[in-house]
C-alpha cells in the first residue's frame, strides 16, 4: 500500500507551522545534509535519482544542475518556480498552502548543491493563501537559523523572496519567469545561452518547480534507491530514456465524483487515478476524453485510459507528455467543440506574442474555432488548424519556447482523435458552407477583443 | 581558422570572427531572409523568418548529422563543422508560415505606404511566400500616431520585429518606445508625454523593415523607385557620417545613413539626416554678380573666371579665406591658385561653427560639437602653404592695415556666420571675392557675390575628426547660375578639361604629408590618414 | 514637454516600494512589486504614478509601461471596485458550467465582464485557471477562494455585497 511522502503532513493541524513540520521529523535532512555532504554529494545523489522536473517539461534535475559553471566566483541564482498556472494543475499550491516547509527544506538543500546564494519564490498572484503560509515559513526560518547567514550553523548562507506575479501563463516558463523577475515583460528568452550559464541578472540560474525540490529532500532522507524504487524504470532500448522514478501528484478534476491532489508512484494509469482516487466519472456516466497533464499535453480518448502516467506513456499515445500530471476528465456529453474552443482561447491570451508563429499562429487557430462554433465553419478549417497545430512549437524549431507545442496539442489531439465529432458538427450547422475551400468573411468581434 | 558548410558549401572562417549564420551565408553570397535580426542591436530571435537547418560534420569522419529542428540563423554562432541548409523544402515552408503568419493581420497599404517599394514583406512576399491568402477576410485598419515630432506609426503595419525599442534602448539610451499589450494585441507606443525627442530618432525609421514607423519630413513626397542614390558623406559636423542622398532630377529628397564601421555604424543623428532643406532653399544665391559702385551687374559664367583672374592679379596682394565646408580638393585648388599669383598671400581658416561639447550616446555614437565636416582637411592644407594658418583675427588686421588688396572668401556655411562689423572690416579689400551658398553682410559689401555649391553638389573629400578621410562624387546638379567650386578652382588654375577631384587628390597626396596615404585609391568606406601614415613610417 | 511628475505617490507608498530595492541586484527587478504597491493602495495604476514609479527605479517611462501592460492585471483608467473577482474560466470549471455561471453574475449585478458596478463595489474579471479546479468552479474574490460554485452561491455572494440598510 503505498504511503504518501509529499502529503504526508497535510492532514495534520497546523501542518504550515515549523513546530509541526519539525515534530514530524522535518530539517533533520538539512541539518545531516550541511555535516556530512558537500554541495556536489548532493548534486550527485539527485543526479542518480534520475529525478524529473514536475513543472512540466520533465527534464533531469541533477543534468540541469550540472550545466552550472564550476568555480563560479557567483552570485548563482536558483528561482522556485512556483507559478503554477497549467490549467488542470494546483498539487504546487496544496504544497504551499499545507506543507511550505518540505517546499523550504528543499529549497535550501538545492540551494545548497548549486551553491545558491539567493533564492527566488516566483509565486503566482492567485495564491494569497499560499503567499501568507509561504511568508510565515520563510520568517520563521529566518528566526530559527534555518535561513539567512550560515543556515544553522554552517558556512552556507541563504536568502529567500518571494516575488509576486501578475496573472501571465508565459511567466511559468524558465526564462519568460526569470525575465519577469527583471522587472521586464515577461519574453521567453532564445537559447543558447542557457539559464544555467547566463540566467537571472545574466548570473548562472536554476529554476525549479514546487514539486521537484520537494523531492529532494525525500531523495536524501530515503536515499536514491527508494526513490529509483517506484516508477517506470528506463526502456532498455533506448540508451537515452532516464526513466520516471519518484512519487507524483496526480491532479484530479473535471467530471469525476472527488476531484483533489492524490499522491501515488509515477506511472499509475489514468484509469487507475480516475477510478481508484477520483472515484470514477461522476453522475455514472462515462469518459470522453481526458487530459493527461495539464492542458498543454492534449487528450486521451476513452480507449486510451490504460495509458501510464509517466514520462512516456502520455507521448506513445500521441500527447505532448506528462506535463503536470494534471489529469482533466470530460464525460460523454461534452462537446469537443466547446473544448478546443475553450483550450484556444487560453492559449491565444497567453501567448506572450514575441515570435510570429505563436503570436500569429494562436490567434488565428482561436478565431477559426470560432467561427466553427458560430456555425460558420468548414471542413478546410480543420486541415488549417492541424497545419498551424503541426508547425508551431519549440519541437519542430520555429519558435522561442514551448507555449507554442503546448498551444498545437490540444488542437492535434482534440481533430485527430474527435474528428468525426467535428466534421458532423460543421456539416450540421453550416449545411451550406461546410464545402468551401475559398476564404470566408471573419466572424466580426473575436473573443479575443474582450479579455486583455 | 573553422570551416562552416552552408548549401554544400565551404565558407572559411578566421580566429576571432564571430559570425553568425546570417552573415556567414552572406559571405557565400547566399541570402537568409530576416526581419528582426541586425548586427547593430540586440539578438532578439523573434521573427522566426531566418530559420535553418543546422547539423554538425564530425571532424574525423567527416559525417553529417542534421539535427531534427530548425534554428534560428541569427542565434547560431558559427563554429568548425557547423553545417547549414536554408534551400531545403522544410526551410521554404517555414519561411512561407512566417510570411503567411505576417500577412494575416496586415493592412495591405502598399499603394499608400511610403515603404513600397524597399519593403521586406513585399519583397520577401515575392521570393519566399505563397500566392494565395488562405485565411479569413477582414476589412484592415491602418491607425496612425506620431511618437515623435519627425517620426509617425502605422500601427497596424507593425510586425513586431521590435528593432526601434531595443534601439531606443540600447543606441540611443533614452529608451522612449516600447512594446504595449501581449500577444496578438501587442503594439508599438510611447508613454504620453514621452515622445522619441532625442537626436537619433530618425534611425528607427531605416531599421523599420515595413512602413510602420515612418519619416515625416518624407512621407509621402517621394515613391522609392524614383530616385537614384548616391554616396555621400554628411557636412553637418566633424563626425561625417557616410549617407545616401536619394535624389530624383536634381533634387534631394531624403538622406540616409550608409553603413560604416569606421565612422557611423548604421545611424546618423537628425540634424545630419534632415540637413538638406538649405539645398533647395530659394533663398540661394544662384546669380553671380559684380557691385560696380553702387549698382549690381549681372554676370555670366563663360567671361567670369578670365575676368576675375584678371582682377586679381591686378590687385597683387591677396589673401584668402578658406571655410571649413571646402572639401580638401577645392582647399587645396584655390590655396594653390592665389599662391601662385601672390607667394606670400595670407591663407585663413574660415569660421568653424561648434557647440559646446560633443554629444555621446549609449551605443558609441557621437555627434561632434564642431559643426562642419572638414576643418582638419582645410587645415592641413593650409598649414602645408602658410606654415602656419592665418588666424581670421590676424587676417582682418592685415586687411585693416591695408596689406590686402584683393581678397577670396569662400564660404559654404548654411546659417549666418558673419556679422556686419566682421563683415565691414573684410570689405576694407579693395577686390572682394565672396562664393557663398546664401545672402550674407559680407556678400553684400562684396565686388563679387558667386554662388557656391552645397554639400550634394561637389566632388571631393573630407577629413573626420578621427582624421578619416572619405571621398565623394556629387548627387546633384546645381541649380543653373552655380559653378562648383572645384570646378571654377579648376578653369582659374588654367588646367585643361574638366574639374577631376581625384588628380587633385594625387597631388595632394604628393605634396602634403599629413594625406600621404590618398596617393591610394580611397576604398568607399574611406580611409585613416593618420593610422596608416604611422603605420607606413 | 514631459509633464512634469507630481506627487500622486505618497511617501509611504515610496516608502514601501524602496522596501523592496535591497532584495534584487537591479532597481528593475523591484517594478512588478513596485506595481502591486501602487495597485493595492489605488486600486488601479494611474499613468501619472508610471512616471514617478519611472523616476523611482531609475527606467524611462516606456519600460515601466512596457512590463506593466503585458500582464493586463493592472488597470489604468480608473480604480477597480472593493472587491474584485476573478472568475475562472479555464477546462475544469468550464467543463463543470463555470461559462454560465460568470454570465450570471454579470447579469444579477447589471455589469458585463470587466466592468466595475456603478457604486464600485465590485469589480468582476473572467480569469484563466486558478488552481481551484478541485473546486470547480470557483472564483477568487481578493484573498477568498469561493469554492464550488453554484447559482444559489452566486446568490448568497451578491446579496452579501449589498450594504447594510
Amino acid at each position: 500500500m503505498y504511503q504518501p511522502v509529499l502529503l504526508a503532513n497535510i492532514e495534520k493541524d497546523n501542518s504550515h507551522t515549523l513546530a509541526v513540520y519539525e515534530a514530524a521529523g522535518g530539517y533533520r535532512t538539512l541539518r545531516r545534509v550541511l555535516k556530512e555532504m558537500s554541495p556536489a554529494e548532493v548534486a550527485a545523489a539527485v543526479q542518480s535519482s534520475n529525478l524529473r522536473g514536475r513543472g512540466g517539461a520533465g527534464f533531469p534535475t541533477g543534468l540541469k544542475w550540472s550545466f552550472l559553471p564550476k568555480d563560479h566566483p557567483g552570485p548563482i541564482y536558483l528561482c522556485v518556480n512556483a507559478d503554477e498556472s497549467e490549467p488542470g494543475t494546483f498539487c504546487n499550491r496544496v504544497l504551499m498552502e499545507l506543507d511550505p516547509h518540505q517546499v523550504l527544506e528543499g529549497t535550501i538543500l538545492s540551494g545548497y548543491a548549486t551553491r545558491a546564494s539567493t533564492a527566488y519564490i516566483y509565486l503566482r498572484y492567485e495564491y494569497p493563501l499560499s503567499l501568507r503560509r509561504l511568508q510565515q515559513a520563510i520568517d520563521e526560518c529566518y528566526r530559527a537559523g534555518l535561513l539567512g547567514k550560515h543556515v544553522l550553523g554552517s558556512g552556507y548562507s541563504l536568502d529567500v523572496y518571494i516575488h509576486r506575479g501578475a496573472a501571465a501563463y508565459v511567466c511559468g516558463e524558465e526564462t519568460g519567469l526569470i525575465e519577469s523577475l527583471e522587472g521586464k515583460r515577461a519574453w521567453p528568452r532564445i537559447k543558447p545561452p542557457f539559464p544555467a550559464v547566463e540566467g537571472l541578472f545574466r548570473k548562472p540560474t536554476v529554476v525549479n518547480n514546487v514539486e521537484t525540490l520537494a523531492c529532494v529532500t525525500h531523495i536524501l532522507d530515503r536515499g536514491v534507491d527508494w526513490f529509483r524504487s517506484m516508477g517506470t524504470p528506463p526502456d532498455p532500448n533506448d540508451p537515452r530514456d532516464p526513466g520516471s522514478f519518484g512519487p507524483k501528484l496526480y491532479c484530479l478534476s473535471g467530471h469525476v465524483s472527488r476531484p483533489g491532489c492524490y499522491e501515488g508512484p509515477l506511472g499509475l494509469t489514468c484509469r487507475e487515478v480516475i477510478d481508484e482516487f477520483g472515484g470514477g466519472v461522476w453522475k455514472g456516466r462515462k469518459a470522453k476524453a481526458v487530459v493527461p497533464g495539464g492542458l498543454s499535453t492534449g487528450l486521451l480518448t476513452a480507449g486510451e485510459l490504460d495509458t501510464r502516467l509517466d514520462f512516456t506513456g502520455p507521448v506513445q499515445a500521441g500527447c505532448l507528455g506528462l506535463g503536470t500530471a494534471g489529469v482533466i476528465v470530460l464525460d460523454e456529453t461534452y462537446s469537443m467543440i466547446d473544448f478546443l474552443h475553450n483550450s484556444c482561447r487560453f492559449f491565444a491570451h497567453e501567448s506572450c506574442g514575441q515570435c510570429t508563429p505563436c503570436r500569429e499562429g494562436t490567434r488565428w487557430a482561436l478565431e477559426m474555432v470560432e467561427r466553427i462554433k458560430a456555425g460558420r465553419g468548414r471542413i478546410r478549417d480543420l486541415e488549417l488548424l492541424l497545419e498551424i497545430a503541426d508547425t508551431i512549437g519549440i519541437i519542430p524549431g520555429t519558435t522561442i519556447c514551448g507555449l507554442a507545442d503546448g498551444a498545437a496539442w490540444p488542437i492535434k489531439n482534440a481533430i485527430r482523435k474527435f474528428r468525426d465529432e467535428f466534421e458532423d458538427y460543421i456539416r450540421r450547422t453550416n449545411p451550406a458552407g461546410y464545402g468551401v475551400t475559398e476564404p470566408v468573411p471573419a466572424l466580426a468581434g473575436s473573443s479575443l477583443a474582450n479579455v486583455h | 581558422m573553422a570551416i562552416v558548410i552552408i548549401d554544400g558549401r565551404e565558407l572559411e572562417i578566421r580566429d576571432g570572427e564571430r559570425l553568425n549564420g546570417i552573415q556567414a551565408a552572406a559571405r557565400l553570397g547566399i541570402e537568409i531572409p530576416r526581419y528582426c535580426w541586425h548586427p547593430g542591436l540586440s539578438v532578439a530571435g523573434s521573427c522566426r523568418m531566418c530559420l535553418v537547418e543546422m547539423g554538425i560534420r564530425a571532424p574525423k569522419t567527416g559525417e553529417v548529422s542534421m539535427l531534427p529542428k530548425l534554428t534560428p540563423a541569427c542565434n547560431t554562432p558559427m563554429r568548425d563543422g557547423i553545417v547549414l541548409v536554408t534551400n531545403s523544402e522544410k526551410v521554404r515552408e517555414a519561411r512561407a508560415r512566417v510570411e503567411e503568419g505576417l500577412l494575416l493581420r496586415h493592412p495591405i497599404d502598399c499603394p499608400i505606404c511610403d515603404k513600397a517599394g524597399e519593403c521586406r514583406l513585399q519583397d520577401y512576399h515575392f521570393q519566399y511566400g505563397q500566392s494565395r491568402r488562405r485565411a479569413d477576410l477582414r476589412p484592415f485598419t491602418s491607425r496612425r500616431r506620431d511618437v515623435a515630432d519627425n517620426v509617425t506609426l502605422f500601427v497596424d503595419r507593425c510586425i513586431l520585429c521590435t528593432r526601434c525599442v531595443r534601439f531606443t534602448r540600447e543606441v540611443s539610451g533614452a529608451g522612449e518606445l516600447m512594446v504595449t499589450g501581449r500577444g496578438a494585441h501587442e503594439e508599438i507606443d510611447v508613454v504620453p508625454g514621452f515622445p522619441l525627442a532625442d537626436k537619433l530618432s530618425g534611425n528607427v525609421v531605416d531599421l523599420c523593415p515595413v512602413g510602420a514607423l515612418c519619416d515625416k519630413p518624407f512621407l509621402y513626397r517621394q515613391r522609392v523607385w524614383y530616385v537614384q542614390q548616391h554616396a555621400g558623406v554628411c557636412t553637418g559636423c566633424a563626425t561625417g557620417c557616410s549617407t545616401w542622398i536619394d535624389e530624383n532630377q536634381d533634387r534631394v529628397y531624403r538622406v540616409r545613413p550608409r553603413e560604416n564601421a569606421f565612422v557611423n555604424d548604421w545611424w546618423i543623428c537628425n540634424d545630419g539626416r534632415y540637413d538638406y532643406a538649405h539645398v533647395h532653399s530659394p533663398e540661394r544665391l544662384v546669380q553671380p554678380l559684380r557691385r560696380d559702385g553702387k549698382s549690381l551687374v549681372e554676370l555670366d559664367w563663360t567671361q567670369l573666371p578670365r575676368e576675375l583672374d584678371r582682377r586679381l592679379r591686378e590687385a597683387g596682394r591677396l589673401a584668402a579665406v578658406l571655410s571649413p565646408f571646402l572639401t580638401v580638393e577645392e582647399a587645396y585648388l584655390l590655396a594653390q591658385y592665389v599662391r601662385t599669383i601672390d607667394r606670400n598671400a595670407a591663407l585663413a581658416l574660415g569660421p568653424v561653427p561648434a557647440a559646446a561639447e560633443d554629444e555621446h550616446f549609449p551605443g558609441g555614437f557621437t555627434i561632434a560639437a564642431e559643426k562642419c565636416p572638414n576643418r582638419r582637411g582645410v587645415e592641413e592644407v593650409i598649414a602645408h602653404f602658410n606654415g602656419a594658418a592665418t588666424s581670421l583675427d590676424q587676417l582682418l588686421q592685415q586687411v585693416q592695415q591695408g596689406a590686402v588688396r584683393g581678397l577670396w572668401v569662400s564660404g559654404g556655411y548654411k546659417n549666418d556666420w558673419i556679422d556686419p562689423p566682421a563683415a565691414a572690416r573684410l570689405a576694407r579689400a579693395q577686390l572682394l571675392v565672396v562664393q557663398d551658398l546664401f545672402p550674407s553682410p559680407l556678400s553684400q559689401r562684396a565686388t563679387y557675390v558667386l554662388p557656391g555649391a552645397a554639400f550634394p553638389e561637389r566632388d571631393g573629400s573630407y577629413v573626420n575628426r578621427h582624421d578619416h578621410l572619405q571621398s565623394v562624387r556629387w548627387a546633384i546638379r546645381p541649380p543653373v547660375g552655380v559653378r562648383p567650386e572645384g570646378s571654377l578652382f579648376w578653369e582659374l588654375q588654367g588646367r585643361p578639361g574638366l574639374y577631376n577631384a581625384r588628380t587633385v587628390l594625387s597631388e595632394v597626396a604628393a605634396q602634403i604629408a599629413y594625406f600621404h596615404v590618398a596617393r591610394e585609391a580611397i576604398p568607399e568606406l574611406g580611409v585613416n590618414l593618420k593610422v596608416n601614415l604611422l603605420a607606413g613610417t | 514637454m514631459n509633464p512634469t511628475a507630481g506627487r500622486t505617490l505618497t511617501d509611504e507608498t515610496r516608502e514601501a516600494i524602496r522596501a523592496y530595492f535591497p532584495r534584487y541586484p537591479t532597481r528593475q527587478a523591484a517594478l512588478l512589486p513596485a506595481l502591486h504597491v501602487v495597485n493595492e493602495r489605488l486600486g488601479y495604476v494611474p499613468p501619472e504614478t508610471v512616471v514617478e514609479i519611472a523616476e523611482l527605479l531609475e527606467l524611462a517611462p516606456a519600460e515601466v509601461q512596457d512590463t506593466l501592460s503585458f500582464y493586463g492585471f493592472f488597470a489604468q483608467d480608473r480604480p477597480q471596485g472593493r472587491e474584485t473577482v476573478w472568475f475562472c474560466q479555464s477546462c475544469s470549471c468550464a467543463a463543470r458550467g463555470s461559462e454560465g455561471l460568470l454570465v450570471y453574475l454579470c447579469e444579477k449585478l447589471g455589469i458585463r465582464p470587466g466592468q466595475t458596478t456603478p457604486d464600485r463595489r465590485v469589480t468582476v474579471r473572467a480569469a484563466e485557471c486558478l488552481g481551484a479546479c478541485d473546486s470547480a468552479p470557483a472564483m477568487l474574490v481578493d484573498d477568498v477562494l469561493h469554492k464550488d460554485l453554484t447559482g444559489e452561491k452566486i446568490d448568497r455572494f451578491v446579496e452579501s455585497l449589498n450594504p447594510e440598510p
